[in-house]
């Protein structure tokens, strides 16, 4: 069996990503858009689109009336939620269900256990897997929440009981800290997830962030598919991810797997998932913890790809259309080494602050190796309503070291203006030292931001090359030159 | 060819004034296709694509350029710089009125967290706006007086727009 039409219920580069993983597997894609994403490439790329409400997440992507009615509007079989947005909600899964279209992820109840960190830490307990010491609080009051803190010990971290990707997520290294960061916490937790419940964990120092993925079918089949490295991260969120991870033994990375596929089994998982462990220490003495489990495809799936030659989104549409997953553990091996970066939108010199403005120049890399998925153009707009992802760039190679030469290559002819973007925060992030002798912890970006942020002088070429810019470049080679202005274009074809 | 000439009609034989951060760097641009800065050694500099110019002295690379009002932007071998072009005449201050603080980028306001005549401390949390799923604090950037407050929660703010004055 297999499906005749997915909606992707997302947008940007993950809604580009599974629309083209289903033409190649002869299904249709029907892509939903807001008011903000009416000429967005996901739109433009899929089968047939439908507007789903305005630029507002909450009235468009976190809309699941708006995303069921378009879902049995055109006639789609399937929902493919992507990650963010609706992906991690049971309500939409079970919602998908009953609207008669097969949710491509786990089901309602499974998204519902592993996305409490309560019930999903009780439940690694109970299958043996090891987990940080930590508690969440009956009285969810701001007094509740820095009385488990001061129970659990300073320094620690208040988060969201509902979320993942650091939003809602606050480290807590004194009495003082706590008074309005608690607040804060619960407030984004609301925003970003609907639910303020916060939970409270001892704070693992200098820790290595390295997850598992794995994949359950519904014929009892489980396996992972090795590890990804994940400890460069700022604001809790990832910048950079690899695989194979560094740190690992051959004899720590068979442990954290089998350890990975039993949490999928006694969770009763289906589709593709992650398993995040926090890593504390090094070599042989190295200890693992479970961290949480995201039930969904991650962003940073393309790396396994890269190291195990499979397609992930394609067996997503295989498995949950009932089919068996296509390879057994045994048939799976990691080969070579794959980076991935994440541009965004964002000035690194200012507290790695969201951009938004237009894409005046936004060219793509391109050679050997080098894989570029992206949901923006150039002369298109970023908004401040979305997650400031542009781009995710993944180099694959022989070894880890011609990894990182490949991705410093690629952004080198990674040309992106008109707002500001981390690229040549990348550039030195994966120069440093530190980075290229995988001295690696998730308060690395913080140890060496200085140097991370050091720009040095002005070359007279790029003075000389300012000097006769012209407004906005925005024509492609071969392509009909437009207006001047971006702005003007997109009002003039837009719809 | 169009694009040349459309360069050579706006810059040709001028001087353009750059500023980045507290420098100042006047450019100009010949018509033999040359440029000199400060009146240092010349560079070749030409027009290799749409965005895409083609500049060095003796050895050329390429960079990528784009303009957006007063803005300019360079991309040089993974490095971005931006400058502001200066027009002859009095220097522009920066950003908005002194004093008055504004969002680093189009948020919506989330709460405010003083009131007019409060005495602020380097560093508080003024006013929270999110954007982007983010909560950003606007925080005070020196000791002072709250003298205004100039936005509520909901307001969507833009850059430059005062939020609060601090005397």
């Amino acid at each position: 069996m297999t499906f005749r039409r997915v909606l992707v219920a997302n947008r940007g580069e993950i809604a580009v990503r599974i629309i083209r993983a289903c033409r190649e597997s002869g299904i249709e894609s029907v892509a939903i858009f807001s008011d903000a994403d009416a000429d967005a490439p996901h739109v433009r790329l899929a089968d047939v689109s439908v507007r789903i409400g305005p630029a507002s997440p909450a009235e468009s992507y976190l809309s699941i009336p708006a995303v069921i009615e378009a879902a049995r509007s055109t006639g789609a079989d399937a929902v493919h939620p992507g990650y963010g947005f609706l992906s991690e909600n049971p309500a939409f899964a079970r919602a998908c269900e009953a609207a008669g279209c097969t949710f491509i992820g786990p089901p309602g109840d499974v998204i519902e256990r592993m996305g409490s960190k309560i019930a999903a830490r009780a439940l690694m307990v109970s299958a043996g897997v090891p987990v940080v010491p930590g508690l969440t609080p009956r009285d969810q009051s701001d007094a509740g929440i820095a009385g488990a803190v001061a129970e659990v010990g300073y320094p620690a971290v208040v988060k969201a009981s509902a979320g993942g990707g650091g939003k809602g997520m606050r480290v807590l290294r004194d009495e003082n800290a706590g008074r309005d960061m608690i607040p804060a916490a619960r407030r984004e937790a609301l925003t970003a997830f609907g639910d303020g419940t916060l939970y409270v964990e001892r704070l693992i120092e200098t820790p290595r962030h390295v997850e598992i993925q794995v994949f359950c079918d519904n014929h009892g089949h489980a396996v992972h598919l090795f590890e990804r490295e994940c400890s460069i991260q700022r604001r809790h969120q990832k910048v950079i991810e690899e695989s194979p991870s560094p740190g690992l033994t051959p004899a720590l990375r068979d442990a954290m797997g089998r350890a990975a596929v039993a949490a999928a089994r006694v969770a009763g998982y289906r589709n593709a998932g992650t398993i995040e462990f926090l890593l504390e220490g090094t070599g042989e003495a190295a200890a693992f913890y479970f961290l949480e489990m995201n039930t969904r495809l991650q962003v940073e799936h393309p790396v396994t790809e890269a190291v195990t030659g499979v397609d992930l989104v394609r067996a997503q549409l295989t498995v949950a259309a009932g089919g068996a997953l296509p390879w057994s553990q045994e048939a799976l091996t990691q080969r070579g080494h794959a980076i991935e970066v994440r541009v965004y939108a964002e000035d690194p010199a200012t507290g790695f602050l969201p951009q938004a403005g237009p894409l005046l120049v936004y060219r793509e890399p391109q050679g050997p190796g080098i894989r570029v998925d992206s949901g923006v153009r150039e002369g298109g707009t970023i908004s401040v309503d979305y997650d400031p992802l542009l781009a995710k760039l993944t180099v694959a190679a022989e070894t880890r070291g011609a990894a990182i030469e490949r991705a410093i290559a690629a952004l080198r002819t990674f040309p992106v203006l008109g707002i500001r973007t981390n690229i040549p925060f990348l550039v030195r992030v994966l120069s440093h030292p530190d980075f290229r002798e995988a001295r690696l912890h998730t308060g690395f970006i913080e140890q060496h931001l200085t140097r991370l942020l050091a720009g040095g002088d002005v070359p007279d070429d790029a003075l000389a090359a300012a000097a006769i810019a012209r407004p906005s470049p925005t024509a492609g080679a071969g392509v009909p030159a437009p207006p001047t202005d971006p702005w003007t274009t997109l009002t003039r074809w837009g719809r | 060819m169009d694009d040349a000439d459309a360069v050579g009609a706006l810059t040709l034989d001028q001087t353009v004034v750059l500023r980045r951060g507290d420098r100042e760097y006047r450019v100009r641009v010949g018509d033999d296709g040359t440029a000199t800065i400060d009146g240092g050694p010349a560079l070749s500099v030409r027009i290799a694509g749409s965005g895409e110019i083609r500049v060095g002295r003796g050895q050329e690379r390429t960079a990528w350029v784009a303009s957006a009002g007063e803005t300019r932007w360079v991309f040089l071998d993974g490095n971005v710089f931006e400058f502001e072009v200066a027009r002859e005449g009095p220097r522009r201050t920066a950003g908005a009125a002194r004093g008055s603080l504004s969002a680093p980028m189009p948020a919506s306001v989330v709460r405010v967290e003083v009131a007019p005549g409060d005495r602020v401390r380097k560093g508080d949390s003024l006013v929270i706006l999110e954007a982007m799923k983010m909560e950003l604090p606007v925080r005070a950037p020196a000791d002072g007086i709250v003298a205004a407050v100039h936005c509520r929660p909901g307001d969507l703010v833009k850059p430059g727009v005062p939020l609060i004055d601090l005397e």
